[in-house]
């Protein structure tokens, strides 16, 4: 266990900043570590969602999640795109600068889903040397998360976790670490989850994603629309001990509850918490 | 470059956003253009549970659910107008026309409106490409950049002597439409949760504007629409006046012109006046 090589803060416990939350958000002031935001939300916009994104960043530490960085793309990397996240993230303050491992489209094509890589030494060099140029263009390490996917290529050549590790090692850049997205990856492939957490560098990991799922008994979709199942919550304890505490995050996308019922949910990750702090005590 | 990832990653796209079932996506001429059909159990492994082809349906299922989405959330009223079924046949030809080359999709409507024109013989195309004009129009001035409003003040420090060649320059969010169609009921009877009306072929003037964050339309006369598009593009205050003057033939509608520039002054619609 160790804190991260960057030395980013343990935020505590946050949620993803979502418009139905914005109201009560700022007349409550509720009791929150930090907040997410989409990044792509706010790009490009002058408007309400700005304006109030200003007044929250004022209140919280902010950290920023990006879904259209590409970065396993085989399209030129998009600087009209990183000049703007580099803007969002001055303005806010943002702590950190967050995407995916995936790609979302080729040929100026945007699919803006998340799809997945061939787990192989050319898809590895390939997205390190881009993770690279982007960590210099945005003069800060890039946090990149493990996604959630729902088919294997025949092309891959080693297991996700050893492509995941080795990417972080190599390019030097940050892990965010998504305790649901293993839980549906592994249901999906068949592997086991824990092998998966135990393979990946806990100095390299900032933040943790919690999230409900839908199991659709052939496999599970990654809908962030429920709460965080019980089999995650373990995964999660697993993580904590292995890797550290560190600011985690609990994302809720779909049928939005009311911000209280976020907000409970994510405070459950408390328990587990306390529990690791003990243990080390 | 990366030949075997360029080559797959091509491959999968036009897999993900074929329209068709996911079978007659892998057998499309664009995908049998990067990878066989035949290989697709050699490309994408099988799960105990699922075929390769119902693993890389799942991508190809959400496609169309995620650009449904994106466009409900920027034509509300053409969803309502249409129905469920109208309306995802309607986004299931649009973006294959223009499908998403942005970072963000709130830019993913942005050719709504020049589709019904590349497509006139689309059950009430006419119709639909003023109703998407002014959705689109609500999202823009929804998120341009906020400019400072001309004062009440700034506008008494003019001297009178300028006022005949000033400029007025509108703020960013502002927007001036005129429709062949009768569209504004159908953004009414959305809101109302009324039935959407039958679409009627009558010229209708607006302005979209932005007040505290807040989207606000006025609606307009054609002399108003007139005036304000003069003001709006720079005309010089006192030849604009002059020539809605001209329009307007008895003096009660003559003083009219000034009670609407009171208004548009009052509703914050101009940024600065160049005297």
């Amino acid at each position: 266990m160790s804190e991260n090589r960057w030395s980013f803060p343990d935020l505590g416990l946050g949620v993803g900043l979502r418009t139905p939350h914005y109201a009560h958000i700022l007349s409550e002031k509720p009791d929150i570590g930090f907040f997410e935001v989409l990044t792509e939300n706010y790009l490009d916009t002058g408007g309400r969602p700005l304006y109030l994104l200003d007044q929250i960043a004022e209140l919280y530490p902010m950290v920023m999640h990006g879904v259209s960085m590409s970065i396993g793309s085989t399209d030129p990397i998009d600087f009209d795109y990183l000049a703007k996240v580099k803007a969002l993230a001055a303005r806010t303050g943002a702590l950190w600068i967050s995407d995916h491992i995936c790609w979302t489209g080729v040929l100026g094509r945007n699919t803006h889903d998340l799809l997945p890589l061939p787990y192989t030494e050319e898809s590895l060099k390939h997205s390190v040397e881009r993770i690279k140029v982007v960590q210099d263009y945005l003069d800060r390490p890039l946090v990149l998360e493990n996604p959630s996917t729902y088919l294997e290529f025949s092309a891959s050549d080693m297991p996700e976790w050893e492509w995941v590790a080795r990417m972080a090692e190599e390019a030097d850049c940050g892990l965010l670490f998504d305790v649901n997205n293993v839980y549906v990856s592994a249901y999906n492939h068949g592997f086991d989850p824990v092998e998966y957490i135990d393979a990946i560098p806990g100095d390299r990991v900032c933040q943790y994603h919690l999230a409900g799922h839908t199991n659709k008994g052939t496999h599970i979709i990654d809908t962030h629309n429920d709460h965080v199942l019980d089999p995650v919550w373990e995964l999660f304890g697993h993580t904590i001990r292995h890797v550290g505490l560190r600011a985690t995050l609990l994302e809720w996308d779909a049928d939005i509850p009311p911000f209280e019922i976020v907000h409970q949910e994510v405070l459950k990750a408390d328990d587990w918490r306390r529990q690791e702090v003990a243990n080390v005590a | 470059m990366s030949p075997e990832l360029e080559r797959l990653q091509r491959w999968m796209q036009e897999v993900v956003v074929h329209p068709g079932t996911v079978e007659e996506a892998v057998a499309s001429p664009a995908a049998k253009g990067e990878i066989p059909a035949d290989r697709l159990g050699e490309i994408v492994l099988p799960s105990e549970t699922m075929t390769s082809s119902e693993r890389i349906g799942v991508y190809h299922g959400m496609y169309l659910m995620r650009m449904e989405e994106a466009l409900e959330t920027d034509y509300p009223v053409i969803r309502y107008h249409l129905g469920d079924v109208a309306f995802s046949h309607l986004v299931e030809a649009y973006v294959q026309r223009y499908p998403s080359r942005s970072y963000t999709l709130n830019r993913l409507g942005d050719h709504l409106p020049q589709f019904f024109l590349d497509e006139p013989e689309w059950p009430q195309a006419a119709f639909l490409h003023d109703l998407a004009r002014l959705e689109l129009a609500m999202t823009q001035v929804f998120d341009e950049q906020e400019s400072p409003v001309l004062s009440a003040e700034e506008l008494e420090a003019v001297p009178p002597d300028a006022w005949e060649n000033a400029r007025l320059e509108p703020t960013a969010a502002f927007r001036l439409l005129g429709f062949r169609y009768s569209v504004i009921p159908h953004l009414v009877a959305f809101h109302e949760d009324r039935p959407s009306p039958t679409p009627r072929r009558r010229a209708a003037w607006a302005a979209l504007y932005r007040r505290d964050y807040s989207v606000l339309r006025l609606d307009l006369s054609r002399a108003e629409h007139d005036l304000l598009k003069a003001l709006a593009g720079g005309t010089p205050l006192g030849e604009a006046l002059a020539v809605a003057a001209q329009s307007q033939k008895s003096s009660r509608q003559r003083a009219q012109i000034f009670k609407w520039f009171r208004t548009w002054i009052a509703e914050g619609l101009f940024t600065s006046i160049d005297a």
